[in-house]
């Protein structure tokens, strides 16, 4: 721990780190647009510059040197003092906000980025209330770059964190700087677009409004919206992101910071995959088909009805008849208590691991490099609670089965009640698992979409999307990592969690917190779970 | 005052100069002969003695910048620094031109120094016929065995020409650096400085073409016949450069002691301007440095004299003359026009600050100035450059300080060309603020 005075106060960093992320630890406000903690130092936004206590290079006596210096250039050293409260620092940074604007079209109203723009921010803080800039402005073109960006560099502040990005953490080096002087832009090179499954990032390293994401374009002013932290359920690597929200639907994906897991980023597929959350084809309400009118119970029946059907059936066909498919989607608590409540009523239930989705090779990044120095990973195992499910399995103890091996069995009629748990983005009922649902005299099904199961299905529970839903997911390095509701159900109603709480028989309100409690007397994992970051590493 | 005997300019005018067969009867590559049977600690030493400045325009010392390099490296890169881009400045093109055998031995000499195993000479991409000069000299001097593979006491060097792409920048140490390594001409942020992390991460030594080809000479008659030549802060032999309306616009060479007028008017110098014209204005060290009135010619051509006239210094000691017929604010549009393209685009304060200067200095020559963009200029000149800490190479300072001096020295000139610009064009101003 270095010791080091900022402002007249003293502070102990971290070693290694720069005077600039020193000060915004400690919650000092220094503006900056270049500096970003996961990328290589420019020191060319200028905005960050301090003041710092040097010796006199001939009488060696410490004090203030007359240059300003980058504060995200230079590294803490144990006793070195700085300071950002002058006359001189201010100066720079009032300076700066003026050139910045020069060119800027200040078309904030029509700006995605207005509400969350750092050049609004600063300028705020910073700038002067008029520009004294009264000639044509220098207007560089707006540009396609790419199937999901836009680039404005009318908006740009020449900042080149998204040219940094291609380069250090994709590796794919797509976007450049062409031209020099206040004509210089940042472009792609003629014909190679930006399309690496990673280039979302630049949209979100953009301090202002120069790169923007076609798929939010024009959708909704930022401050209209309201962030969810939540886990991407994308792939087991289990991204920190903010699901930005309003009136009941998600408008975008965000990452946060995760150390170890996703850093700062999280790769498109998971940014854009959330379309089927509002699907109008989903299923929404519960149905129940008893001979052969199907009807839609009130909410308040459904953890009845669950329960009678299957403790009738045990009654009729026994407690080894029952099988209960856990999905890889559900939440930690949600297979809890599902396993709960099957083994509560059927001791001798066989419980199952729902199939996990594996799509091709892990990628790694930057492009070309092994495990060990991979900077981001898209793994292929599709979703985002397999090892969770594990964990809920092997504390269940009995019979458990593999899937393959369950359609086997389920083939061979070892089985005539079963609780299939779905919840798959994508079509997951193969042939040979739908020709099952003929098998079983009683069949729950719990999934996002109409299938060969549910249509078959005695009872039919809405599977809720992840970000209508709370709990826990852990990842595939074993992270136990919690993620919040965002928006209501769609259609209203219950989520799996809610439902799954009182068909185990518990009272009341269904609360993660307690559930997680209970779970966590067997499973210690579960104990004291924290979404991560505690505090944020880094201010934009 | 006896006349001074060329060193650097020996072989100007000497038929077939740029062979090396005629440079080898003159006595090149004598002083190379005596360098390589030395240490190359003791050469270091020598040049320091020499208080050879560094002739790219900053004046530092070369054998000090060689001493920074880290004892325990393991290989050394030399660039020469041929990307001669400063405004009026010529004088390494004559050089390369006359003698391109003088640098490739002061090349060797720099290189056997610094124990470089390879040197690039970095040219301006508009240095058509000096490329082919120098690349023919190169060939020459491999097969004579003074390049290549064991040139003496076991010391290899090889040389590589290597083309610009057309910017300015790149005469920055770093820049230049980072163009070599065949990226985008930006300067690099310093430390590392070039000398511990420099070309291709390597520790790097970065030199003029006129500073190397001093070597030789120092080599050859010793460091206090070089301390001997011009002032104390600034000895040695220097190249001039006289451009505009003189009467022998050309590079010159001679001590640091003369003035800007001798320069001017001197008959071995400029020879007096062109009949009918008067001094105006003169910028004495490449525009960068900033502009003399034609009262403030008695400054000395060295590298201390050129602050206390409120310049940045000597720079390239290229002189170039605005005589009387010409209006500053036509000077002032030129020069901002210059920076505000040449700015790389990296820093903020240069890359909007150059482009927003030009911006008014357009305006002012048009027509359509105000009295307020002249402190607007002058306000923006002291918001950007490398000496307050606000960019990361010197650009920025080389932009501001002609503007500077200019809006200085020739304000009521420029007062009055607004006061009295026609009616009318306005409508080069977008929005009226007052």
């Amino acid at each position: 721990m270095a010791k080091i005075i900022i402002d007249n106060e003293a502070f102990e960093c971290r070693d290694g780190i720069s005077v600039l992320q020193a000060a915004l630890d400690v919650g000092k406000q220094v503006p900056h647009y270049c500096y970003h903690p996961g990328l290589s130092v420019v020191a060319s936004c200028r905005l960050c510059l301090m003041e710092m206590k040097m010796p006199h290079p001939k009488t060696r006596e410490m004090g203030w040197a007359p240059k300003l210096m980058p504060s995200c250039q230079t590294p803490v050293r144990d006793g070195m003092e700085v300071r950002f409260n002058t006359e001189k620092v201010e100066d720079n940074q009032k300076n700066c906000m003026e050139f910045f604007l020069l060119n800027h079209p200040l078309d904030c109203p029509v700006c995605d980025q207005a509400g969350e723009c750092h050049l609004q921010d600063y300028s705020f803080e910073h700038g002067r209330s008029e520009s004294r800039m009264v000639d044509q402005k220098t207007k560089n073109p707006k540009k396609d770059i790419g199937p999901d960006t836009l680039l404005y560099s009318d908006r740009c502040v020449l900042c080149t964190r998204c040219v940094r990005f291609t380069e250090e953490i994709t590796g794919t080096s797509e976007l450049g700087l062409v031209n020099r002087g206040s004509r210089a832009e940042i472009d792609v090179f003629p014909g190679v677009p930006l399309d690496n499954p990673l280039q979302g990032n630049v949209v979100d390293l953009c301090p202002v409004g120069c790169l923007l994401d076609k798929n939010f374009l024009f959708k909704r002013r930022v401050w209209e919206l309201e962030g969810a932290d939540s886990i991407c359920p994308g792939c087991a690597t289990g991204c920190a992101i903010r699901v930005d929200h309003a009136d009941e639907k998600v408008y975008r994906l965000k990452p946060r910071f995760n150390p170890g897991v996703n850093d700062w980023w999280m790769c498109d597929e998971g940014r854009f995959g959330y379309e089927y959350v509002h699907d109008a084809k989903r299923v929404t309400t519960p149905v129940v088909r008893r001979g052969k009118d199907p009807h839609t119970p009130v909410w308040h029946e459904v953890a009845e009805i669950c329960r009678f059907r299957l403790t009738e059936h045990v009654r009729e066909h026994g407690a080894a008849s029952v099988v209960a498919v856990l999905s890889p989607f559900m939440s930690c608590e949600e297979a809890w208590l599902l396993a709960r409540f099957v083994r509560e009523v059927a001791p001798e239930s066989a419980l199952v691991m729902g199939p996990v989705p594996i799509e091709g090779e892990p990628q790694r990044f930057p492009t070309g490099v092994g495990e060990a120095d991979a900077k981001f990973t898209i793994l292929s195992e599709k979703c985002p609670n397999r090892r969770g499910i594990e964990m809920i399995l092997e504390a269940a103890g009995g019979e458990v089965l593999s899937f393959e091996t369950f359609v086997e069995r389920a083939g061979a009629g070892d089985f005539s009640g079963a609780w299939i748990a779905g919840g798959y983005p994508k079509p997951w009922v193969e042939k040979n698992v739908g020709k099952l649902a003929a098998k079983f005299s009683l069949l729950v099904v719990q999934d996002l979409f109409e299938n060969e199961l549910t249509t078959a299905a005695a009872v039919v529970l809405p599977a809720r999307a992840w970000v209508e839903r709370e709990g826990c997911f852990v990842n595939a390095g074993g992270k136990v990592q919690p993620f919040n509701r965002a928006i209501r159900s769609a259609g209203g109603g219950w989520h799996d969690g809610q439902y799954l709480h009182a068909v185990a028989g518990f009272d009341g309100l269904y609360n993660v917190g307690r559930v997680r409690e209970l779970m966590a007397a067997t499973m210690p994992a579960f104990e004291n779970v924290q979404s991560a970051p505690l505090k944020p590493a880094h201010a934009h | 005052m006896a006349a001074y005997e060329p060193v650097l300019l020996r072989n100007r005018g000497v038929e077939g100069s740029t062979s090396l067969k005629v440079y080898e009867s003159r006595g090149g590559y004598q002083s190379f002969k005596k360098a390589i049977k030395m240490t190359p600690d003791e050469l270091i030493e020598e040049v320091k003695a020499a208080n050879l400045r560094g002739r790219g325009g900053a004046g530092f010392p070369c054998g000090v910048k060689w001493s920074f390099l880290p004892k325990d490296r393991k290989r050394t890169l030399l660039c020469v620094n041929a990307d001669e881009s400063e405004p009026p400045t010529f004088c390494n093109r004559v050089l390369m031109e006359h003698d391109p055998h003088q640098l490739i031995e002061g090349t060797i000499i720099a290189g056997y120094a610094t124990q470089a195993q390879i040197a690039y000479i970095y040219l301006r991409v508009e240095f058509h016929e000096q490329f082919h000069i120098l690349q023919k000299a190169v060939d020459e001097a491999y097969a004579a065995g003074y390049l290549g593979k064991d040139i003496g006491n076991g010391y290899k060097l090889d040389i590589y020409l290597h083309r610009g792409a057309g910017a300015y920048v790149c005469g920055e140490e770093t820049g230049l650096i980072e163009s070599i390594e065949g990226k985008r001409g930006e300067p690099r942020i310093k430390p590392p400085f070039p000398a511990i992390e420099g070309l291709f991460r390597m520790p790097t030594v970065v030199n003029n073409v006129e500073t190397l080809s001093n070597l030789p000479h120092i080599i050859e008659r010793g460091a206090a016949w070089f301390t001997g030549i011009g002032p104390g802060h600034s000895s040695g032999p220097k190249l001039f450069c006289v451009s505009g309306p003189v009467k022998k616009p050309g590079c010159y060479e001679g001590p640091m002691d003369i003035t800007v007028r001798e320069l001017i008017d001197r008959d071995d110098f400029g020879g007096g301007m062109v009949s009918g014209k008067k001094v105006k204005a003169v910028f004495p060290g490449g525009v960068s440095m900033g502009v003399l009135t034609a009262d403030e010619l008695g400054m000395k051509m060295d590298f201390d004299d050129p602050r206390n006239y409120g310049l940045l210094g000597l720079g390239t000691a290229a002189a170039v003359v605005v005589d009387e017929s010409v209006e500053m604010r036509m000077v002032l549009r030129n020069l901002a026009r210059f920076y505000g393209t040449e700015s790389c685009g990296q820093c903020t304060q240069c890359r909007e600050g150059t482009g927003w200067m030009h911006k008014i200095a357009t305006r002012i020559a048009e027509g359509a100035g105000r009295l307020e963009d002249l402190d607007i200029l002058l306000e923006t000149a002291r918001n950007m450059g490398m000496m307050p800490g606000l960019s990361i190479c010197g650009l920025p300072d080389g932009a501001t300080y002609p503007i500077e001096t200019i809006v200085k020295k020739f304000r009521s000139e420029l007062e009055e060309s607004i006061a009295s610009q026609p009616q009318g064009r306005s409508d080069l101003v977008l929005s009226v603020l007052n």
